[in-house]
């Protein structure tokens, strides 16, 4: 018999005449389905390249989205996703954690595919766009400009994921997630409540997440900026009857702009100027900001809170683990001056970069647009949802008839 | 080449770059990995049975009977401030009546964990390592853990003792040489 490592031989095993003792067996894992579910996503965005591009239909789009859900949401495990691997990669890349070749793949595939085809992966293959796709309702169109700003939520929670996952602080993500608890079944789930307030937000409002919070939208978005295919509403001429642009709810339509008048130009030029005047300012506030906001992060760190729990002698269930684990207090002070660093540095990087992106934003607002008469689909902003094919009147028609004859 | 593909093929290039450079570094990250407990380090705070997403928990009190000093009265069966040396529940540590007692010969005892029945809570495991060989811990069973990305018990484990272990070694046992 081996001798034990850390379990006391108070009593020694007694010697017995007929008694065996018996063996420890333990079940293996339930089978891991990260490369078959790479694979389905493969096969989920090649259905909704189909549907979107060839068919042209947002009933099979839709039905699409309703297999979708119940293959990757319930029939294999929904955790962890494309989305929820930002974080592993991030983990992985900065600390060497273990990063499995099925999540790099999960990872990377939608990405390959929105530099080629656009966001295809958010139509179909996603479980959480699928179940908001699904959502029954009259959706809201917000103003623009309110989109616009709420959007900029997105980037804000794929820089702070980010730096939670460098700095050792877990998966705040995967944690919060308001849809993950209706995958796994749990009604034991810490932050239930926020299930409850986004279902109930994607009744009026399409795609909650997706457009406002989800990080890897984030970067499907920057992706498929270079996408090499791109929809188009209707192959006739455009009449500019504007029916696209209130038929859909996710603001992914550019609508031409006639205003060219020379005092219109000017008052662009000159905001234009005002905001590339102003990019210094704006990085060194973000910068500025971001880390001044590293103490808020501190408590969340494990080394970081016990440090500050063994200083204020609080008494906590963390302080005994740490007493009973008689762990050097050299290694606790180098792990929470390594998160504190880390923490410092990456909020500062991440408040950099999040002026750098606003200021993007703005700047590619106020720039003069080529001039246009048709409205078009932003297709770094397009789900795929097929909706503007139902509404635009020249395309209707044309489809239904297709349909006829098919 | 225009440059739209030049900018395309620059992307392609520098999101498989960190993945290549990733992977020549260190081969052992291909298989998959799942949470599992470090006994070592856990202190039964009993946190197992409350934050899993599961109900109950997809951690279970594990025996390992070669430890096992097969008392007549059990540290991690019987109460600290018992009555009686009896089966009564006011005299059992564990809440559930998940511990299985059979006679062997004189004066030993078998211990069973009922595994329907077992929380997690830490109570045996606790009294077994305060007074005993230590033979219970507690351990994630991978027949029954959802294997979230982000562990729930993982997050507010006081002691730090879920740890990522891979896929071909999922338990972390008591003796080294068993560990498998």
């Amino acid at each position: 018999m081996t001798p034990f490592l850390f379990a006391q031989a108070r009593f020694p095993a007694p010697e017995f005449d007929t008694y065996r003792i018996p063996e420890l067996v333990m079940e293996e894992a339930v089978f891991d389905s990260s490369l078959l579910r790479a694979g389905a996503i493969v096969l989920f965005m090649l259905c909704s390249g189909i549907c979107f591009y060839r068919l042209r239909s947002r009933k099979a789009l839709l039905l699409l989205h309703l297999l979708g859900l119940v293959v990757f949401g319930f029939l294999f495990h929904a955790c962890p996703c494309p989305v929820g691997i930002v974080q592993n990669i991030a983990e992985g890349a900065a600390t060497g954690a273990p990063l499995p070749l099925a999540f790099l793949l999960l990872f990377t595939l939608p990405l390959l595919c929105a530099l080629f085809y656009g966001r295809l992966f958010c139509a179909g293959a996603c479980p959480l766009g699928a179940l908001q796709e699904l959502m029954p309702g009259k959706k809201l169109h917000l103003p623009p400009a309110l989109d616009r700003f709420l959007r900029l939520g997105a980037v804000l929670v794929l820089l702070l994921v980010l730096v939670c996952a460098v700095a050792g602080i877990g998966f705040p993500l995967c944690r919060l997630d308001p849809y993950l608890p209706i995958f796994l079944r749990s009604f034991n789930h810490p932050y239930l409540w926020l299930t409850v307030v986004f279902l109930l937000l994607g009744l009026l409002i399409s795609r909650p997440f997706c457009r406002y919070l989800c990080p890897y939208g984030v970067l499907l978005r920057l992706f498929s900026l270079l996408s090499w295919k791109k929809p188009i509403i209707t192959t006739h001429d455009c009449i500019n009857c504007r029916l696209c642009l209130q038929g859909c709810p996710n603001n992914a339509i550019i609508a031409p702009e006639n205003d060219d008048s020379p005092a219109q130009r000017k008052r662009g030029l000159r905001r234009l100027e005002l905001l590339l005047a102003s990019i210094p300012l704006a990085l060194a506030l973000g910068g500025f900001l971001g880390y001044a906001a590293a103490p808020l992060l501190y408590p969340q760190h494990r080394a970081i809170s016990l440090e500050q729990k063994l200083q204020r002698a609080e008494s906590a269930l963390t302080v005994d683990a740490y007493e009973k684990s008689q762990r050097p207090a050299a290694e606790l002070s180098a792990a929470a001056d390594r998160g504190r660093r880390v923490i410092r540095t990456g909020l500062t990087l991440a408040g950099l970069l999040f002026a750098a992106w606003v200021m993007a934003e703005l700047i590619v607002q106020a720039r003069r647009r080529p001039e246009e008469n048709i409205h078009r689909i932003d297709h770094t902003l397009c789900f795929c949802c097929g909706r503007c094919y139902q509404t635009c009147p020249l395309e209707k028609p044309r489809l239904s008839q297709q349909d006829r004859k098919t | 080449m225009n440059r739209r593909n030049f900018l395309r093929s620059l992307f392609t290039v520098l999101l498989a770059a960190p993945f290549a450079l990733r992977f020549r570094r260190n081969k052992s990250v291909l298989p998959g990995t799942l949470w599992q407990i470090d006994p070592s380090k856990c202190i039964q705070c009993g946190k197992c049975a409350t934050a899993c997403i599961l109900r109950p928990s997809a951690v279970k009190c594990v025996h390992q009977y070669a430890a096992c000093g097969y008392c007549l009265f059990c540290s991690g069966y019987y109460q600290d401030n018992r009555l009686k040396f009896d089966t009564a529940a006011e005299n059992l540590r564990c809440p559930v009546d998940a511990i299985e007692r059979t006679y062997i010969e004189d004066p030993y005892f078998e211990y069973k964990i009922n595994e329907d029945k077992c929380i997690a809570c830490g109570k045996c495991v606790k009294g077994c390592a305060a007074f005993g060989n230590g033979s219970l811990f507690l351990q994630v069973r991978h027949n029954l853990c959802l294997n979230c990305n982000q562990c729930h018990i993982a997050a507010v484990c006081p002691a730090g003792a879920f740890v990522r272990v891979p896929a071909s070694r999922p338990y972390i046992f008591k003796s080294a040489g068993e560990a498998k």
